[in-house]
């Protein structure tokens, strides 16, 4: 029997000025699972991300998040029913430090977030920054602390778009042992991501994306199998995708 | 002799504790332009309906102004609320102009109605006469520069401890560099710029009772306090809570050091040209410009 969904989406589509980022798209998120969204650059990744997050409250179609309806919702309301996520380029406060940048994301009745930024912050190395405003710190360690900025609620999902872009090796593998110890405890995770080797160590289902539209679902070695894939990143249906 | 180390340090005072008033009035508008990248001309009004309230409570119900402060600033805040709530919300991401006009527009409702009610006599609230005397430095301060002085002090130093360390203080921080992130913070972004926009009317309301106890005034004199804020902020940096009470206090020495060498109409006139000079020589301000730390 198929694990119950944490995120269902049902034929989400988003406009801009005629131009169709999505096209009706379906997918679901299954719960405890890292789950992969990978398509060529502008195919609509960020875009869905936008909308589950209700950044972007333009979009029609259904989202159920854990059972809500939460298509329209703000994005506060959202967050506070367990959905966390980082953005593309790294969006640290900047004049903030780093514990406030952590304090700030916490639940308002959290009696314990300085303990838990404290800890989060020693899981990455970044105790001694505590202090160092978000501006001051390399992209790397800005992009941590964003992700560490999600943990802050213990989030139930969490949409991570390219977490490792722009990070340098030593950090990228703290990262990614961060996100295999939040799925053994429990934590469910989207991931969109550029490098082919992580979505197929860590995911454990990946949806691709071309203009818009889901063109293959399933695991990494059988959506790579796909010619639909192949053709959408290199133009061509004759090989299959590396 | 104007030189002796007493006049100097006279004049000093004089100047900070008037400086101190203008910072008040100055950060609130700082506050709103911050967090939300508008400019409310109606931020003078708000000052003078906070004087008005406190004449009307000292004239009617013979309260003092210092009791009637933490009402005023209630009142204010909760009509700062919905302000932002109706109008001023409406207002946010659009084009700076738009958000001109509109406080333009709200600023003159406000002053006409002020005129309505009370006509364009002036008041005052001459509830504190006379002054302290520091003998020990030989000076005397007048006490409602003093009481005055030292409470707007308090108040813009207390809402700057409360951006700094308070966890809404911080939301707000939060809200004034990247209103996206705070919303994916799970940081509810309309309540939090209701929160901001009070927050500053409380706080022109406070430097509106203090102006009671200081100077005349009349619906018509907010314009005039408008221009000094206007002219702090420039001083100290637009968006930036620090650089507005630094402005604000050097703006308080100026007018004092040159109305005491020479005569108030040379104070104004040198306080415009310090800022010129400041948007000559450094035109983000002394401590920077908007998103700067608070």
């Amino acid at each position: 029997m198929a694990e119950p969904s944490i995120l269902e989406i049902q034929g989400l589509r988003r406009d801009f000025g005629g131009v169709q980022a999505l096209g009706g798209v379906d997918l679901q998120v299954r719960r405890g699972k890292i789950t992969g969204l990978i398509g060529p650059n502008g195919s609509g990744k960020t875009t869905l991300f936008q909308a589950v997050s209700g950044m972007d409250r333009e979009a029609t179609g259904r989202i159920y998040f854990d059972g809500h309806s939460i298509l329209g919702l703000r994005p506060s309301r959202i967050v506070a029913l367990g959905l966390g996520r980082t953005f593309q380029l790294s969006r640290v406060l900047p004049g903030l430090t780093v514990l406030e940048n952590l304090l700030v994301a916490s639940r308002p009745d959290d009696s314990e977030a300085e303990d838990r930024a404290h800890n989060l912050l020693r899981q990455v190395h970044l105790e001694r920054q505590v202090h160092v405003l978000g501006k001051a710190l390399s992209y790397g360690q800005q992009k941590l602390v964003e992700f560490l900025r999600v943990l802050m609620r213990s989030p139930k999902l969490i949409l991570l778009d390219e977490p490792a872009a722009g990070v340098n090796p030593t950090l990228r593998r703290t990262l990614w042992e961060l996100v295999r110890q939040l799925q053994e405890q429990g934590t469910s995770l989207m991931l969109i991501e550029h490098h082919m080797e992580v979505i197929a160590d860590l995911c454990d289902e990946v949806y691709v994306l071309n203009e818009g539209r889901i063109i293959a679902r399933g695991t990494f070695s059988e959506v790579r199998e796909d010619p639909q894939v192949f053709a959408a990143y290199f133009g061509h249906r004759n090989r299959t995708a590396s | 002799m104007l030189w002796e180390s007493s006049v100097l340090l006279q004049l000093a005072l004089s100047g900070l504790l008037a400086g101190a008033l203008y910072a008040l009035l100055a950060c609130g508008l700082n506050l709103v332009f911050g967090v939300m990248g508008v400019i409310n001309l109606a931020h003078g009004e708000l000052m003078i309906a906070g004087a008005f309230l406190s004449w009307l409570a000292y004239r009617y119900i013979d309260l003092h102004p210092l009791v009637v402060l933490p009402l005023v600033m209630g009142l204010l805040y909760g009509f700062g609320v919905l302000l932002q709530r109706w109008l001023i919300e409406r207002l946010t991401g659009r084009d700076e102009l738009t958000s001109l006009l509109v406080t333009y527009g709200l600023s003159i409702l406000l002053m006409n109605l002020g005129l309505l009610l009370f006509s364009a006599d002036f008041r005052s609230v001459p509830v504190l006469q006379g002054g302290f005397y520091l003998s020990s430095l030989d000076l005397v301060i007048s006490k409602p520069r003093a009481v005055a002085g030292a409470i707007s002090l308090a108040l813009t130093l207390g809402i700057f401890g409360f951006l700094r360390y308070h966890r809404m203080g911080k939301a707000i921080r939060a809200v004034s560099e990247q209103p996206e992130v705070a919303m994916i913070c799970g940081i509810d972004v309309a309540k939090v710029r209701q929160m901001t926009f009070g927050i500053a009317a409380a706080m022109a309301g406070a430097a509106g009772v203090l102006l009671s106890i200081l100077y005349s005034f009349s619906p018509e004199t907010g314009g005039e306090f408008l221009l000094k804020c206007f002219a702090v902020l420039v001083i100290g940096g637009m968006g930036n809570f620090l650089g507005a009470l630094l402005g604000g206090l050097l703006l308080g020495l100026v007018e004092a050091f040159v109305g005491g060498f020479f005569n108030v109409q040379w104070a104004e006139a040198v306080a415009y040209l310090l800022l010129v000079l400041v948007l000559l020589l450094r035109p983000g301000g002394l401590l920077g410009q908007r998103h700067a730390v608070f």
